[in-house]
C-alpha cells in the first residue's frame, strides 16, 4: 500500500482520484442530492417558445429539450455512464485476463492461436463493430455494456498474455510444477499475484476507453436509450439545441472529459509506479 | 505395488533435442541408474548438457525420447495425476535459490506448499511440520513471516532445501546447489545435504561443474561432455585413475596444494564448442590432445573398461 | 527479406480471410429477418418466403458463406434495405471524400504531434513540458464528438471563419481534419517525446553534442530518424483508430464520406451497409498495419539484417 501513498504524492493522481470519488459518491447518492426527477417535465422547464431555459434560478444547470432539470440529468446520467462502464471494464477484464493469462502459460500452439485470434479481432475498428453489434441486437443497458466490452478485452488480452509468457519462463514456477502442482494452482497462486499490478494499471485505463465508448454510442442513439439518462445521450438528445442552448452540450461534455481524463491520469500514475518500463507511453 | 528394485531411477536412451529445423541435442541417447541410496555425481561444464538432463529426468521437461523409470513407475507412461503424485517422492533443489523461490510468498508459505499441494494433514499440522523442519535446516523460526528477499544466499538455499525435503522424499536431483554460494557458505550448505542424506536416506542425483564439491558428496561420477557420458566410474576411481583424456584434463586442473601430488596440467585447446554445431565422430576430437584422424570419424560408446569403470573413447580399450 | 516481406501479406491474407468470416457471421446471427425488412411490413409470407429463398436465406450456413465470399471477390457487398443500390456503389462513391479527410489529418496529427513531442523531449521537466503533457492527456481523454461539436461552434458558429459543415471547398476541410489531427496528436506527441528520451540518451548522441554540433543539428540527422521507428508501426493502428473516429467527424460536420454513410444506416438500421463499412475499414487497417510494416525494414536497419 505504500505504492498507493506514493501515487497519491502526484498532484494529477490526487485530483483525478477527488473527482473520481466525486461523481462516484454521486451517483451512488443521487437520490439522495439530486433536485429533482430526472424524467420529470416541468411546465416551466421550457421557455414560452419551447425552448430550452439558461441555467441559473429554479434549475441550476438549466433544463433540456423537454424541460427537464439537467443538474438531475446529469447526475442520474453518472450513475449509467459509470454502471455501463464500470460493468463493461469488468468483463472485459476478466474475459481478457483469463484468455492472456491461458495462452500465455500454455505456450505453444495453444497460445500463438489465442493470440492470432485477438490480432483478428484488432482488425476490426472499434467503434464500428460496437456499432454493427449494437445494431443487431436490440438495446439495453446491459446490452451496451457486453457489446462494449466485447470490443475491449483483446488490447487487456495481449498485455497480460506478454507478462504471463515471461512469469511462465521464472524458475519459480518450475520449481511450483516439481512440487507436484496442478496447472491451474500455479496460473491461480503463482501467475496471477504477479499480473496483478498490471491488470490493476490497465483495468484503471480500461474505464476510461469504456466510459467514452458509451458516450459515443449514446451521442449516434444506438446506446443508452432515453429517457434514461446519461451524459452521451443527453448530448444526442439535445445537439439541435447546441446553438441556442450551448450548455446542454458543454457541461455534460466538460463532464465526459473530465471522468475519461481522471482515470486516464490515475492509470498513468499506477503504471508508472508498478511498471516503470512503461513510462511516458499511452 | 511391485516390491522396490534395487535402483530407484533408471534412465534409458534418454534423449533431448531443442528445436525444429535443425535441432540441438542436449542431452544424446543417456542411459544411467542410481542404486537406492547412493549418489551420482554428474559433472561437465556449461554446454554438456547436465542441467537439462536433470530436468528431464524428473519430466521437468519433455524428453524427446528415452526411458525414466522412477520406483517402477514409467514417467513417460503415468497420467499426470499419478506424475503429479509422484513427485512428491522425487525433488529437485535449483540453483539460483532467489529465482526458484516466489517473491510474493513468505517462508512459511513457501515450505508449507508441498504440503498444501498433496493435501497432507490439517493446517495446524502442517504448520508444525514447516518449523520442525526449519529447525533441522538451520532457519531461526522468526524468518517463517519473511520473504526470500530478506535472507542472503545461503539462508535461501536452506529454504528451497527444506522445501525439497518437508515431504520426506526418496530421490532429490540438486542442480549445482552451491555453485551461486560464497565458498564458505558452499561448505555449510554440503554438509547440511550430507545430514540430510544419512537421516532421510536419500538418493542423489548431484549435478555440478565442481569437481572437489562432487569429490566431497558423491559416491560415484559421470562425465558429461557435449550431451554425451563420457566416462562413470566410483569417485575414487575417477580422481585416482581417470581414463577419458577429458576427465584427465579436469582433474589436472583441480587446485592442489600439495606439491608432492600435484600433476602437470592438461590444457586443452579451444572453446567448448556449441552445441548446436557439435563436432563429427567423437564430440572431443578437436581439443582432444590425443585424437588421430579417425576420432573425427568414429562415434565412441560407453564400454566397460574396469568391472566397475565406463569410458566413451576411441582410443581406450575395454578390459586394458 | 523476400521471406519476411512474403509472411507478413501471408498473415495479411489470413487475417482478412478471418474478418470476411466474421462479419459474414455476424450477417448470419442477426436476429432481425432481412427478408422481412426488404419486403416491408405489408409483405405477404409468400413474399417474405420468395424474397428468402433468392437471398438464399434458406440454405445452410457454409453454402451461404461460399455464395458470400464469392461475392465479396467479385467486390459485391449486398444490397442495402432501404436505399436498394448496391452497397458496394455506396462506399465507393464516398471513398474519396474519406480518404481526402483521412490523409490530411493524418499529416496533421503527424505534423503537430511529433513536433510537440520533440518539444516536450528537449524540455524534459520544464513547464513546456508538463503543459505538453497534460494537452495530450487531454486529447487522448476527449471524445471525438465533443472535440467536433466544440470546434464546429467556435470556429464556424460563433466565429464565423469557416463553413458549418459540408463539402466542396477546401476550407470545408480546414475544420474536420483539424479536429482529427488536434486529437490524434497527443498520442503521438507522447511515443514521440518517450522514443525521442530514449534516443537523446543513447551513446551516439553523446559523442556528437561533445564534438560541439548544435541540438537542432542532432536532432535533425542523427535523432529524428530513429526516434520515428516505433512511430511508423503505429501508423497502421492508427488508420484503425481513425476509422472509428470518421463515424462521428463525419456526421458532425456534414462530410459525405463512409462515416456520414455508417452514421446514416445506424439511424435507419440498414445492416448491410453498417457491415460494408465495416468490412471496409477492417480491410483498411489490415491493409495499413501490412504497408507499416513493408516500410519498417528500410526505416529500421535492423530488421533489415534480420
Amino acid at each position: 500500500m505504500t505504492t498507493f501513498r506514493r501515487i497519491l504524492r502526484r498532484k494529477s493522481a490526487l485530483l483525478s482520484l477527488i473527482f473520481i470519488t466525486i461523481i462516484t459518491t454521486a451517483a451512488i447518492i443521487a437520490p439522495l442530492i439530486s433536485p429533482f426527477s430526472p424524467n420529470e417535465q416541468f411546465k416551466d422547464g421550457l421557455s414560452l417558445q419551447g425552448a430550452p431555459i439558461a441555467p441559473g434560478g429554479n434549475y441550476l444547470f438549466g433544463t433540456d429539450l423537454l424541460g427537464r432539470d439537467l443538474l438531475s440529468r446529469l447526475i442520474y446520467g453518472a450513475r449509467t455512464s459509470l454502471t455501463v462502464g464500470i460493468i463493461a471494464n469488468g468483463v472485459a477484464v476478466i474475459v481478457g485476463t483469463t484468455v492472456g493469462i491461458i495462452a500465455g502459460y500454455s505456450k505453444g500452439r495453444v497460445g500463438a492461436l489465442m493470440m492470432r485470434f485477438t490480432d483478428l479481432m484488432m482488425a476490426f475498428p472499434a467503434l464500428l463493430l460496437a456499432i454493427t453489434l449494437a445494431a443487431i441486437f436490440s438495446p439495453s443497458l446491459l446490452i451496451v455494456a457486453l457489446v462494449i466490452a466485447m470490443v475491449n478485452w483483446v488490447q487487456i488480452a495481449r498485455v497480460v498474455y506478454s507478462q504471463a509468457v515471461s512469469i511462465s519462463e521464472r524458475e519459480f514456477v518450475t520449481a511450483t510444477r516439481g512440487l507436484g502442482a496442478t496447472n491451474s494452482r500455479v496460473l491461480t497462486r503463482h501467475i496471477l499475484p504477479h499480473l496483478l499490478p498490471t491488470v490493476l494499471v490497465y483495468a484503471t485505463l480500461g474505464i476510461a476507453t469504456t466510459v467514452l465508448l458509451e458516450a459515443t454510442l449514446s451521442f449516434l442513439g444506438i446506446g443508452v436509450r432515453p429517457p434514461t439518462p446519461s451524459w452521451g445521450n443527453i448530448i444526442f438528445e439535445n445537439q439541435t439545441y447546441f446553438i441556442t442552448a450551448p450548455w446542454l452540450v458543454f457541461i455534460p461534455g466538460t463532464l465526459i472529459i473530465l471522468l475519461a481524463l481522471s482515470f486516464n491520469l490515475l492509470g498513468d500514475a499506477l503504471r508508472d509506479e508498478l511498471d516503470p518500463t512503461q513510462r511516458g507511453l499511452s | 505395488m511391485l516390491e522396490s528394485d534395487v535402483n530407484i531411477l533408471e534412465i534409458k536412451n534418454l534423449r533431448k533435442e531443442f528445436g525444429s529445423r535443425k535441432p540441438i541435442v542436449a542431452v544424446d541417447d543417456i542411459t544411467l541408474s542410481l542404486e537406492r541410496g547412493k549418489t551420482v555425481g554428474i559433472v561437465g561444464e556449461s554446454g554438456s548438457g547436465k542441467s537439462t538432463l536433470g530436468r528431464a529426468m524428473l519430466r521437468l521437461i519433455e524428453p524427446t525420447s528415452g526411458q525414466i523409470t522412477f520406483n517402477n513407475h514409467d514417467l513417460l507412461a503415468v497420467k499426470p495425476k499419478e506424475l503429479r503424485q509422484l513427485r512428491s517422492k522425487m525433488q529437485m533443489i535449483f540453483q539460483d535459490p532467489m529465482a526458484s523461490l516466489d517473491p510474493r510468498m513468505s517462508v512459511r508459505e513457501l515450505i508449507r506448499e508441498p504440503l498444501d499441494i498433496h493435501n497432507l494433514g490439517r493446517r495446524e499440522e502442517r504448520n508444525a511440520a514447516v518449523e520442525a523442519i526449519i529447525d533441522k535446516v538451520g532457519i531461526a523460526q522468526s524468518a517463517l513471516e519473511k520473504f526470500p528477499h530478506e535472507f542472503s544466499g545461503g539462508q535461501r538455499q536452506r529454504i528451497s532445501i527444506a522445501r525439497a525435503v518437508i515431504n520426506v522424499p526418496e530421490l532429490i536431483v540438486a542442480d549445482e546447489p552451491v555453485s551461486a554460494l560464497d565458498v564458505s557458505i558452499q561448505a555449510q550448505i554440503l554438509n547440511l545435504l550430507k545430514e540430510l542424506r544419512k537421516e532421510m536416506k536419500l538418493s542423489f542425483i548431484f549435478i555440478s561443474h565442481d569437481l572437489s564439491v562432487v569429490k566431497y558428496f558423491c559416491d560415484d561420477v559421470a562425465v558429461m561432455y557435449l550431451g554425451n557420458i563420457v566416462e562413470y566410474a566410483p569417485t575414487e576411481t575417477i580422481f585416482k585413475s581417470p581414463q577419458h583424456p577429458y576427465t584427465q584434463a579436469l582433474i589436472s586442473a583441480i587446485p592442489e596444494i600439495d606439491k608432492s601430488t600435484r600433476k602437470s596440467r592438461i590444457i586443452l585447446s579451444g572453446d567448448v564448442p556449441n552445441p548446436a554445431e557439435a563436432p563429427s565422430g567423437c564430440h572431443f576430437h578437436p581439443r582432444c590432445p590425443i585424437a588421430v584422424s579417425s576420432c573425427a570419424i568414429d562415434t565412441p560408446t560407453l564400454k566397460r573398461s574396469a568391472p566397475n569403470h565406463l569410458v566413451s573413447c576411441n582410443l581406450v580399450d575395454p578390459r586394458s | 527479406m523476400i521471406g519476411y516481406l512474403s509472411r507478413r501479406i501471408a498473415q495479411s491474407l489470413l487475417i482478412l480471410l478471418g474478418v470476411s468470416f466474421i462479419t459474414f457471421l455476424l450477417l448470419y446471427i442477426l436476429p432481425a429477418d432481412p427478408a422481412v425488412q426488404i419486403a416491408g411490413r405489408s409483405a405477404t409470407p409468400e413474399t417474405v418466403a420468395n424474397i428468402r429463398s433468392q437471398l438464399g436465406l434458406d440454405q445452410p450456413l457454409f453454402i451461404q458463406y461460399f455464395h458470400y465470399m464469392t461475392n465479396l471477390l467479385q467486390g459485391d457487398l449486398g444490397r442495402s434495405y432501404l436505399q436498394k443500390s448496391e452497397v458496394s456503389s455506396l462506399i465507393l462513391s464516398r471513398l474519396g471524400p474519406t480518404l481526402t479527410l483521412m490523409l490530411t489529418a493524418i499529416a496533421i496529427e503527424l505534423l503537430i504531434g511529433l513536433t510537440l513531442g520533440i518539444l516536450a523531449a528537449m524540455n524534459r521537466g520544464k513547464v513546456v513540458d508538463k503543459v505538453l503533457m497534460v494537452l495530450s492527456f487531454i486529447s487522448v481523454s476527449a471524445p471525438q464528438f465533443i472535440a467536433s461539436i466544440l470546434i464546429l461552434y467556435i470556429f464556424a458558429v460563433k466565429l464565423g471563419w469557416f463553413p458549418i459543415g459540408g463539402y466542396g471547398t477546401p476550407a470545408h476541410l480546414v475544420l474536420p481534419a483539424l479536429t482529427l489531427g488536434l486529437l490524434g496528436s497527443g498520442w503521438y506527441s507522447r511515443v514521440m517525446r518517450s522514443s525521442m528520451l530514449d534516443v537523446l540518451r543513447q551513446d551516439y548522441i553523446r559523442t556528437a553534442r561533445a564534438k560541439g554540433a548544435p541540438m537542432l543539428r542532432i536532432i535533425r540527422v542523427h535523432a529524428f530518424k530513429n526516434a520515428i521507428i516505433p512511430i511508423i508501426a503505429m501508423i497502421g493502428l492508427d488508420i484503425g483508430i481513425f476509422m472509428s473516429g470518421i463515424v462521428v467527424v463525419e456526421s458532425v460536420f456534414g462530410w459525405p464520406g463512409i462515416g456520414q454513410l455508417a452514421w446514416q444506416a445506424i439511424q435507419r438500421v440498414d445492416i448491410p451497409i453498417i457491415m460494408g463499412v465495416t468490412l471496409v475499414s477492417a480491410i483498411a487497417i489490415v491493409l495499413g498495419n501490412l504497408i507499416a510494416d513493408l516500410i519498417a525494414p528500410f526505416v529500421d536497419p535492423r530488421i533489415r539484417v534480420n
